[in-house]
């Protein structure tokens, strides 16, 4: 910190807050719907019955059509929000890298999985809402031909723990920032926040293997 | 038969043109019970009395050892030998100036944090020094005192993740410093004022909830609960502040 008697006056410090809870309420509705959509695609392993027929009500109510869009700019609003914090610039790269190898310190490393799969999912997400929205309505048989074809097993079997591993840090991570979580809950939380992360990797793989031997 | 411990250490002399960064390899003799700062006062006295590094009070109390112990921070009399392995690799704390090998300048930072947070009780009634001193509640003198107990040696914001990418931001010493004047009765400013100091990225909102400051503290300050405990009152004022107007 410069020592300095000076001050740059107008800087627009008034938004610094507002954002914050922006980023913080647009991660919560994103883990949120990441949930729900879990339960949507899981539910085929249950019975290819029982997606299309949860498929159809988010089709038939309209909520596919509008609510994906929506999602979609939730989605980007969020990375435009979680980016204020990430170093773009080489310096600040170098930076937070180096400071997490010296520190050896799994929350200081976990920001870095959240911001690699930030950049992951920015990128695969999109194709993957392109994919599924300009292609309703959705059915188990249409998902179970795409993920036969091999390529997207491929792409989903990336997509799939980054996701998960971007919900689960980020929802440890509003726990503790914001209070909701204190010292000392602190560790058993992570604990149960990696075990479900661990369980919704493990549900996502059943459902892709599920997809795999689905015939039409 | 006592380990025999090598200890890697940072050099640079800024004052001298000549001086290139680079470590230092010492091997010295374990003792019972020994600290990093007795450590290192005896490389400075038996193998290099060049060593620049800091200390006091050889206590926790003063703040001065601090210096990043095999990748982390932490005051240098509180770390034993014992819990360390065979090769201890010790660098100066980052974020403040050099002074030379393992010496920092914390007290410009601090300086400077205290003034931009203000750092003393700001009240509108005249001090009588005859009078009897002002009653408090036990509990709110006690939750001042569990704040206060920071020996402001610089670790928390060495440990900062957003501290080493933004040099603006005031780090958890000067958040934990703000809470402390909140919870006083005899600090008459309001959540405004403080909003005004700390409601941006420069202050709360900046911090990134990597909790290392929490994880490194000497003290054991209750980092992380002040911390959100400021995010949310802040979080809440920005609210009221964007209605206001």
């Amino acid at each position: 910190m410069p020592i300095d008697s000076t001050l740059i006056a107008g800087r627009p410090a008034r938004w610094d807050g507002v954002l914050d809870w922006c980023q913080m309420l647009s991660g919560l509705g994103l883990i949120l719907f990441m949930w729900a959509h879990m339960i949507l695609v899981a539910s085929v392993i249950i019975g290819p019955g029982v997606m299309n027929a949860l498929a159809r009500f988010f089709e038939h109510t309209g909520l596919a059509q509008v609510g994906g869009p929506v999602i979609f700019l939730v989605f980007l609003g969020h990375f435009l929000l979680a980016a204020r914090k990430v170093p773009f610039r080489f310096e600040g790269q170098k930076m937070i890298w180096s400071h997490a190898r010296m520190m050896r310190h799994t929350d200081t490393w976990l920001w870095l999985v959240q911001v690699v799969s930030a950049m992951v999912i920015l990128l695969m997400g999109s194709i993957h809402m392109w994919v599924v929205l300009t292609d309703l309505p959705i059915t188990a048989a249409k998902s179970a031909a795409r993920i036969q074809g091999g390529f997207w097993l491929a792409f989903y079997l990336l997509l799939l723990p980054m996701v998960e591993l971007h919900v689960g840090v980020g929802f440890y991570r509003i726990g503790v920032k914001w209070g909701f979580v204190k010292d000392r809950e602190r560790k058993r939380f992570k604990k149960a926040e990696n075990l479900l992360t661990a369980m919704f990797i493990a549900i996502g793989l059943i459902t892709l293997i599920r997809f795999w031997f689905l015939s039409a | 038969m006592p380990r025999l411990l090598k200890f890697n250490i940072f050099r640079y002399n800024p004052q001298d043109p000549g001086s290139k960064p680079h470590m230092d390899s010492f091997v010295l003799e374990e003792t019972d019970s020994m600290t990093l700062f007795i450590a290192l006062n005896r490389i400075r006295e038996e193998q290099d009395p060049s060593l620049q590094f800091d200390f006091c009070c050889r206590a926790g109390i003063c703040g001065s050892c601090g210096m990043v112990v095999n990748g982390r921070p932490g005051l240098a009399c509180h770390t034993k030998t014992v819990d360390l392995p065979g090769d201890v690799t010790l660098l100066p704390l980052p974020v403040f100036r050099l002074v030379g090998d393992l010496s920092v300048d914390t007290g410009a930072w601090f300086r400077e944090m205290y003034n931009k947070v203000e750092s003393w009780i700001h009240t509108s009634k005249s001090f009588d020094q005859s009078a009897v001193e002002e009653r408090m509640d036990n509990e709110v003198a006690e939750q001042i005192y569990e704040l206060d107990r920071c020996v402001e040696c610089g670790c928390c914001v060495a440990a900062c993740g957003t501290a080493r990418l933004r040099d603006d931001f005031l780090g958890a010493v000067a958040l934990n410093r703000i809470a402390r004047f909140a919870v006083d009765p005899r600090d008459e400013r309001t959540d405004r004022d403080y909003y005004e100091i700390i409601g941006n990225d420069r202050g709360i909102f900046g911090c990134m909830g990597l909790l290392a400051c929490e994880d490194v503290c000497p003290k054991n300050l209750p980092l992380q609960n002040q911390l959100g405990f400021l995010r949310r009152k802040m979080g809440i004022t920005a609210i009221k502040t964007l209605f206001r107007r």
